[in-house]
């Protein structure tokens, strides 16, 4: 695969430059590679199945690239778990992906009450390695192989692996590097946890043009003073984010060029990008180009693109997501597949080389999402979109599938787990809407009896049995309690109604 | 004491929950009633509300847990 025999190269012609920043630890390419042939070769004299996933757990240690690499050197795509997932959930990734191996990264121990998967720490693969351990290239992952699963939300209660090939990913990389400016030993901010690929935009774009990849935890993000004292070392030349997460960072007066001095690229994925943080950041950082991107897990990160600059924030009250690239259609259908007209609303579905193949096991999931359409693999997203002067432009979703933060989840999903509490007899989430964008979510709730006094305290207890099996991100923050919930005369949920009731 | 209920009940809307007012020393973050999230609409409400411009490098988690430890804060930038 070009990708990593690229990287290969790397790492005899520029073996000292640095592939990965952490706050504890750096890497140079030389330790990546060399270190991740010792995983690759562990892998190869484990039992495993033939191209069976491999899961890799921690937060933002090197030890997680390497494991990467090592998974898909030895022919086994790898599962990024961020140590934010709890318990349960990966047991439920395990189980629907049959995975055999674990690598724990996270310096933590960790056992499963669960799961029959084998657990293995990073350190005890490469200490008994020697230096020179190397795997033959044939091993490697290869066109349409898997190169990595990762698992989003899925609306059953369970979440489903993407699966995206070695072509996938090769589709993608060729993409970024060749048509935007991040090319050659730049400083690629990370700031996505692995399990969320918008991770994705910045790891394999930069480690294909010999850049170095800076990875903030979620220590500072939850102490920006840190992630500030941070970003002044930095030296950080392409930013990706989700506009979230740099909104945030223009909260503090001192996001500015002076802090960033290097910064020339904003990449932005995961959301909608709004005027004012678009505004902003032209403004606070002049020398800069800001660009913003769409695009489906299942279609390898993103797949259209746009530069924000002060032409098309004049032009637009809501900014366009851009053209496809290149390799890539985007098509606006109605119900029947048929095109609609220029300015016209329809489904996007997106035809390509970097459409995943489909969910892993899931093929009752995927017959419904992925189709061929003129000889090559076509998803239909869901997503509600319109083409004018060329430009794609993103109206919302077609189901209960939102987004929050970046985060990509499914109502029905979070409703069941919900629905699942002894406290609960029916829920419902509602999401609250701020200009066109999601604030947070609330639950309408139908309570079992219970020996609570207070509502709050209720609350609490519902809210503590969810973080065992859903990510913080998707607990809604607010917690409403009714008798009973408006139905729609076919006896489905009223959501328009009860959206009205828990904004009173 | 009439600045310390204005950041109480700004508290309650943006962590949708009265209990911020019934207990306000309560842990914001450990009982997940706010995130980096609800931080940040925090600052920006604070700041079109009382006037007051908190940098969000200020903002410590270690320090700022409690509804009663934000007044105490906020009052120091006042």
């Amino acid at each position: 695969m070009k990708l990593l025999k690229i990287i290969k190269d790397f790492s005899y012609t520029h073996s000292e430059n640095t592939a990965f920043i952490s706050p504890e630890k750096e890497i140079t390419y030389k330790q990546l590679w060399s270190e991740s042939e010792k995983v690759a070769s562990f892998l190869i004299n484990e039992p495993l199945p033939n191209g069976s996933p491999v899961i890799v757990y921690g937060h933002m240690e090197p030890e997680m690239i390497i494991s990467f690499l090592g998974s898909v050197k030895s022919g086994h795509p790898y599962i990024p778990i961020d140590t934010s997932i709890p318990i349960e959930r990966i047991e439920k990734i395990i189980e629907s992906s049959s995975s055999k191996l674990f690598i724990n990264v996270s310096k933590q121990s960790f056992s499963l009450e669960n799961s029959f998967v084998k657990i293995i720490n990073f350190d005890e693969i490469v200490d008994n390695l020697s230096e020179n351990t190397e795997v033959s290239t044939e091993n490697w992952v290869k066109e349409d192989d898997n190169f990595y699963i990762i698992y989003t939300s899925g609306s059953t209660g369970n979440p489903k692996g993407v699966q995206i090939s070695a072509n996938n990913l090769q589709s993608f990389v060729d993409w970024m590097v060749k048509d935007f400016p991040i090319n050659g030993n730049l400083q690629f901010l990370n700031q996505a946890p692995f399990s969320f690929d918008l991770s994705v935009m910045d790891l394999y774009p930069a480690l294909a043009s010999g850049g170095h990849i800076f990875a903030i935890t979620k220590d500072m993000i939850a102490k920006p003073k840190y992630l500030f004292e941070a970003f002044k070392k930095s030296n950080i030349q392409i930013w990706t984010s989700t506009p979230s997460f740099v909104q945030m960072c223009l909260m503090d007066p001192s996001f500015t060029e002076e802090l960033l001095p290097e910064l020339t690229v904003f990449l932005f994925c995961g959301e909608i990008l709004p005027v004012s943080i678009s505004q902003q950041l032209l403004k606070r950082f002049p020398k800069a180009k800001v660009f913003n991107t769409y695009g489906p897990t299942e279609a390898t990160v993103a797949v259209t693109y746009v530069e924000i600059n002060t032409e098309v924030l004049q032009q637009y009250e809501s900014l366009p997501v851009g053209k496809s690239k290149e390799d890539t259609r985007i098509l606006l259908v109605d119900e029947n597949w048929n095109e609609v007209s220029e300015g016209e609303k329809g489904e996007i579905i997106i035809v390509g080389p970097s459409v995943s193949k489909g969910y892993l096991g899931q093929k009752d999931l995927t017959d419904k999402a992925f189709t061929s359409f003129e000889g090559q693999m076509a998803y239909k997203t869901g997503d509600a979109g319109y083409k004018e002067n060329d430009q794609l432009f993103y109206k919302g979703r077609m189901d209960f599938q939102i987004k929050l933060h970046g985060y990509r989840m499914e109502l029905e999903e979070i409703e069941h787990h919900i629905a699942q509490s002894q406290y609960v007899k029916m829920a419902v989430v509602v999401p609250i809407y701020q200009n066109d964008k999601i604030e947070y979510l609330t639950a309408a709730i139908i309570p079992s009896e219970h020996v609570f006094e207070k509502e709050y305290q209720l609350t609490g207890a519902i809210k503590k049995e969810l973080s065992e099996v859903l990510p913080a991100y998707m607990i809604p923050r607010k917690f409403s309690y009714y008798d009973d919930l408006p139905m729609t005369p076919n006896g489905k949920i009223d959501r328009k109604q009860i959206k009205e009731k828990v904004l009173v | 004491m009439e600045f310390t209920n204005q950041v109480i009940e700004l508290l309650a809307e943006i962590c949708q929950d009265d209990v911020v007012k019934e207990d306000p020393n309560i842990d914001l973050f450990d009982s997940a009633l706010l995130d980096s999230f609800g931080t940040v609409e925090l600052l920006v409400q604070v700041e079109e509300r009382f006037g007051i411009t908190v940098p969000i490098t200020e903002f410590d988690r270690d320090t700022w847990n409690t509804p009663n430890n934000i007044v105490k804060q906020l009052a120091d930038f006042k």
